[in-house]
């Protein structure tokens, strides 16, 4: 089956067999290795990546269902000029320790705060609550994105 | 120039001695049509800023002290740290484990045939292939992959490599293997017992023991105001680290293997795949990357014996990585403890003497048992001055999931005990749970349990620090 | 109805191995523009080793942070390390870090005494220099010093060492005996609301004193205490492997419950101001003993609450309402 779809801007495609999911096609196809496998079964949210403006857990999307659709992935943040102000402060404030859950937190953060870039410390955490992490604590995870959302929201207004 | 080659370039050829060299029409090659441009895919790399300005703390002298950011910090954010299972090799393959269902029972026959002949399957083995089918960081008594007993609901008992994690999936549920079920025990308080079915028989169940001896702690109950007693439990709870425990294993032609590994301790990994592929250490290469999550569970060797000996017999790299529910069952657990502390306090609060039980939940295999056993039963009279004290602890093995290292071998259970006993001696003599806790506390100098003589203590410190911070005497009811 | 309370927690825990021998070594080399390359054979599990590593080599060598690579965890290229366990790294692998910078730093030192007119044991490193104790603007840049020891005397900056905690052997009668070199201590503070219709248990607040010596990089202990914390919670209220005939019944994240964000109360975390001498530059260790306390204070916190005392973990609603009842009906 093809699977024809934008990841990060770009149009990729892959001949996968159909029970691929979107994880797999990322990981083992397109060579996207960012987006993990912790459970396979939607329980961790290390697999998460942006679908057509929603964070999914694309363990439990088949790659088939995102077909035409625009994904975006932790490897679409970052340009060659800079890093996207929620790497920039993740990796300032040491919100991350052996980061296997990093890409999966950075996403669903910047699902949230494209659309509420002034969250309440309650919003960030029900939109972090499908993202486990076991290293951290969640505590300086949740002060990076605050902080992060005060520089977009900074860099809106200016813009 | 040679006089022979000068005759020779000079010589002409006659004609009837040159062959006709013009090819017949049957060999002829048609004429190769004009070339159309050929459109090659462009596959753009990933981007990221290659010229950052580095962190300005990180510039910074003197370093100790500094909240330098981690260097891993920057590619974790951009999801670039290759952990094992990122990794690809050519022509690398998967291995998947057959996994025990019973919790004790005696392996019959195991008959890999069928699961041979499934699609994209190179190979299949068990532990009677393994050299030395044995490892443990104190007691080797758990094979590689149980060839003769299972004593878990999770031992592995064989193993798949296939060309896809799918096809060696597969493949698992098509190895046929003869149980003959054993007697089970599973609560400690019973395997205990003399009469209790053996795990590992016919060693006794109790596979190690402490004991800590101080002073007279009988007649320091007796001389006391009041003498307090409970019991406290604990559960059975897993690391969870977010990465599953994954490894690659792949030879080369001098006979040496290479493993990439989740492990987190890889002299001692190294050392545990020489015995048991029997094998020089210098011969072995293990490396490790940035484990996504240890805690414990990565501290001792698990697939990797098995995907070295699958790389050999399929001559590719293997890898192997745990599924999330592998990591339950198969991977190390907490120990869960029972423990009975009595304790004697004169009125004022002061502690004479306290004795306490300690019974480790051993698992199936000895693991980390010792070391949390030591740790737990060193560690269990708490922070405080006890002239006089006894604690025995015993681990005890049952057919339940491998426990082991986790993050406080111990140290979390014995205090939630020795915590929460204080409090209920602090409430029943009327002390604020503060003060009690200062009037017993170590000071520099102060002799712990095993009859050291302690330095660098702060235990008083962090508890007015941290009654100052929280507002303690304020809170008060 | 909501009860509010508050529980106090405090505990020891050692660093290193019980008696037994767990040595660490480690290689430093020095380039030669100064900077330098940390060859130790401990895995970066996530706590921030490998930085806090190379910030150790970094300050025995009078240089930045940055100014040290670290190449860690490959049996062929690097040093013996017991491993990333029992809360040693920082302690035994720092130790031996020093031990093999300062061997390296000496060699520095002989090639710049006769370029500053001075004898070995009068240089200090500092700031990227080598310099004279007590006359600092007589110095040479650590590049220039090891430069010249490299290519013009011949002598390249390589130092190795190893360091193992002193113990003593636990008598098999008494136990009596000195297991661990050193012990760091803790207190955890936890504000808890009990509804005491449900069961259900909210911490709301903790605030963690740690002692860990001098805390090499605050910001990681910092993340320590967090993740630990996390841990205790988990322990305290939510985690427990369920079994039926020695089959687990749950063993996946949906029904392992285990602290999510929406599980982590306000933290305030800190460290005491101690120093080891005993340890690199003060240091001891953060890694386990912040996972310890929490359990026990928010079993304090309940007691205060709504005053049941519960004897098992975890502190589940069930448990912690049946126990309410209980004592209602008494």
């Amino acid at each position: 089956m093809i699977v024809k779809l934008k990841v990060n801007g770009e149009t990729r495609s892959a001949d996968v067999p159909p029970e691929t999911t979107l994880l797999k096609l990322l990981r083992e196809h397109l060579n996207l290795t960012g987006a993990k496998l912790g459970c396979d079964v939607g329980d961790c949210g290390t697999c998460t990546v942006i679908v057509d403006g929603e964070s999914v857990n694309s363990c439990l999307m088949l790659a088939g269902r995102a077909s035409g659709r625009e994904v975006t992935t932790i490897e679409g943040l970052a340009s060659s000029e800079q890093l996207h102000p929620l790497q920039e402060k993740f990796e300032e404030l040491g919100a991350l320790q052996c980061g296997f859950c990093g890409p999966g937190m950075i996403i669903s953060a910047k699902a949230l705060l494209d659309k509420n870039p002034e969250p309440t410390v309650f919003e960030v955490k029900d939109a972090l609550s499908g993202n486990l992490c076991r290293c951290t604590g969640y505590t300086k995870i949740i002060e990076a994105i605050l902080d992060a959302g005060r520089i977009m929201s900074t860099a809106e207004a200016k813009s | 120039m040679a006089t022979k080659t000068k005759e020779v370039l000079e010589s002409k050829v006659k004609d009837s001695e040159i062959e006709d060299l013009t090819a017949p029409d049957s060999l002829k090659v048609p004429a190769k049509p004009a070339l159309k441009p050929v459109v090659v895919p462009v596959d753009k790399p990933v981007v990221y800023p290659l010229d950052l300005p580095e962190s300005e703390i990180r510039l910074r002298t003197p370093a100790v002290g500094q909240r330098a950011s981690r260097p891993d910090g920057r590619l974790h954010g951009l999801g670039q740290t290759q952990y094992i299972d990122d990794m690809t090799f050519p022509h690398m393959i998967f291995a998947k484990i057959l996994r025990s269902e019973h919790a004790h029972a005696k392996i019959l026959s195991i008959d890999t045939s069928e699961a041979e002949a499934m699609p994209g399957v190179l190979a299949t083995l068990t532990g009677s292939e393994i050299p030395v089918n044995s490892f443990g960081p104190t007691l080797q008594d758990q094979p590689v992959l149980a060839n003769e007993i299972v004593r878990h609901a999770g031992d592995g008992v064989a193993a798949v490599a296939a060309l896809t994690e799918q096809q060696a999936s597969d493949a698992l549920t098509k190895i046929k293997v003869k149980y003959k079920p054993l007697p089970t025990v599973f609560d400690p308080l019973e395997a205990i017992k003399d009469d209790a079915p053996k795990v590992h028989a016919p060693r006794s169940n109790i596979y190690a023991s402490k004991i800590i001896k101080k002073g007279d702690v009988e007649k320091a109950l007796k001389e006391s105001d009041q003498v307090f007693h409970k019991q406290f439990k604990t559960q059975m709870v897993e690391h969870v680290p977010l990465e599953p425990h994954s490894s690659v294993a792949m030879w080369d032609a001098n006979g040496r293997v290479t493993i990439y590994s989740s492990l987190g301790r890889i002299t001692l990994g190294r050392d545990d795949l020489a015995r048991t592929l029997g094998k020089p250490m210098n011969k072995i290469r293990l490396v490790g990357t940035i484990v996504g999550g240890n805690f414990g569970g990565k501290n001792e060797i698990t697939t990797e014996p098995i995907l070295a000996m699958l790389s050999k017999k399929t001559g590719r790299p293997v890898k192997g990585t745990f599924t999330r529910g592998d990591e339950f069952i198969s991977s190390t657990t907490r120990h869960p403890f029972v423990m009975d502390y009595t304790t004697g306090v004169k009125k004022d609060g002061q502690i004479l003497g306290r004795k306490i039980r300690l019974v480790l939940d051993g698992g199936s295999y000895c693991s980390w048992t010792s070391t949390t056993l030591g740790k737990g039963g060193i560690l269990a009279a708490g922070p405080y001055n006890i002239a006089n004290l006894l604690v025995e602890a015993h681990a005890v093995y049952t057919n339940k999931t491998t426990t082991g290292a986790m993050r406080g071998f111990g140290a979390p259970q014995v205090c939630f005990a020795y915590e929460s006993h204080m409090d209920d001696m602090a409430h029943a003599l009327g002390i604020d749970p503060l003060e009690m806790r200062l009037r017993n506390a170590f000071t520099e100098g102060s002799v712990s349990p095993t009859g050291q003589l302690l330095q660098s203590v702060a235990i008083k410190e962090s508890l007015q620090q941290a009654a100052e911070r929280f507002g303690w005497k304020e809170s008060a009811k | 109805m909501k009860k509010r309370g508050r529980g106090i927690a405090c505990m020891w825990y050692p660093i290193g191995f019980t008696v037994a021998a767990n040595p660490s070594a480690a290689t430093v080399k020095i380039n030669t523009d100064g900077t330098a390359t940390l060859l130790t054979g401990t895995v970066e599990t996530g706590q921030g080793a490998l930085t806090v590593l190379g910030q150790i080599a970094a300050e025995t060598l009078g240089i930045a942070t940055d100014d040290v690579h670290v190449v860690s965890a490959d049996t062929d290229a690097t040093p013996m390390d017991t491993g990333a366990i029992a809360s040693r790294t920082t302690y035994v692998t720092g130790n031996a870090i020093i031990k093999a910078a300062e061997q390296a730093r000496e060699i520095l030192f002989e090639a710049a005494a006769p370029m500053l007119s001075v004898k070995p044991e009068q240089l200090e490193a500092h700031d990227r220099k080598i310099q004279v104790i007590g006359f600092p603007q007589q110095y040479k840049t650590i590049g220039e010093v090891a430069h010249h020891s490299e290519i013009v005397i011949g002598r390249p900056a390589i130092g190795s060492g190893s360091y193992n905690p002193p113990t003593v052997e636990m008598d098999p009668e008494t136990g009596q005996g000195k297991p661990f070199s050193t012990y760091v201590y803790a207190t955890q503070i936890a504000d808890v609301e009990v509804d005491d219709e449900t069961g259900e248990v909210e911490v709301l607040r903790i605030v963690a004193i740690h002692d860990c010596g001098t805390p090499i990089n605050p910001m990681l202990v910092e993340g320590q205490i967090q993740g630990g914390i996390s841990m205790g919670i988990g322990f305290a209220l939510q985690e427990e492997i369920l079994f039926k005939d020695g089959k687990q019944v749950n063993p996946n994240l949906t029904n392992y419950i285990m602290p999510t964000s929406l599980d982590m109360p306000e933290l305030e975390v800190d460290m005491v101001d101690n120093y080891d001498p005993t340890g690199p530059f003060g240091a001891k260790g953060a890694g386990e003993p912040t996972a310890v306390p929490t359990a026990a204070a928010i079993m304090n916190a309940i007691y205060d609450a709504v005053g049941v005392r519960i004897t098992s973990l975890p502190a589940t609603s069930e448990k912690v309402l049946s126990a309410i009842l209980e004592q209602k009906a008494a």
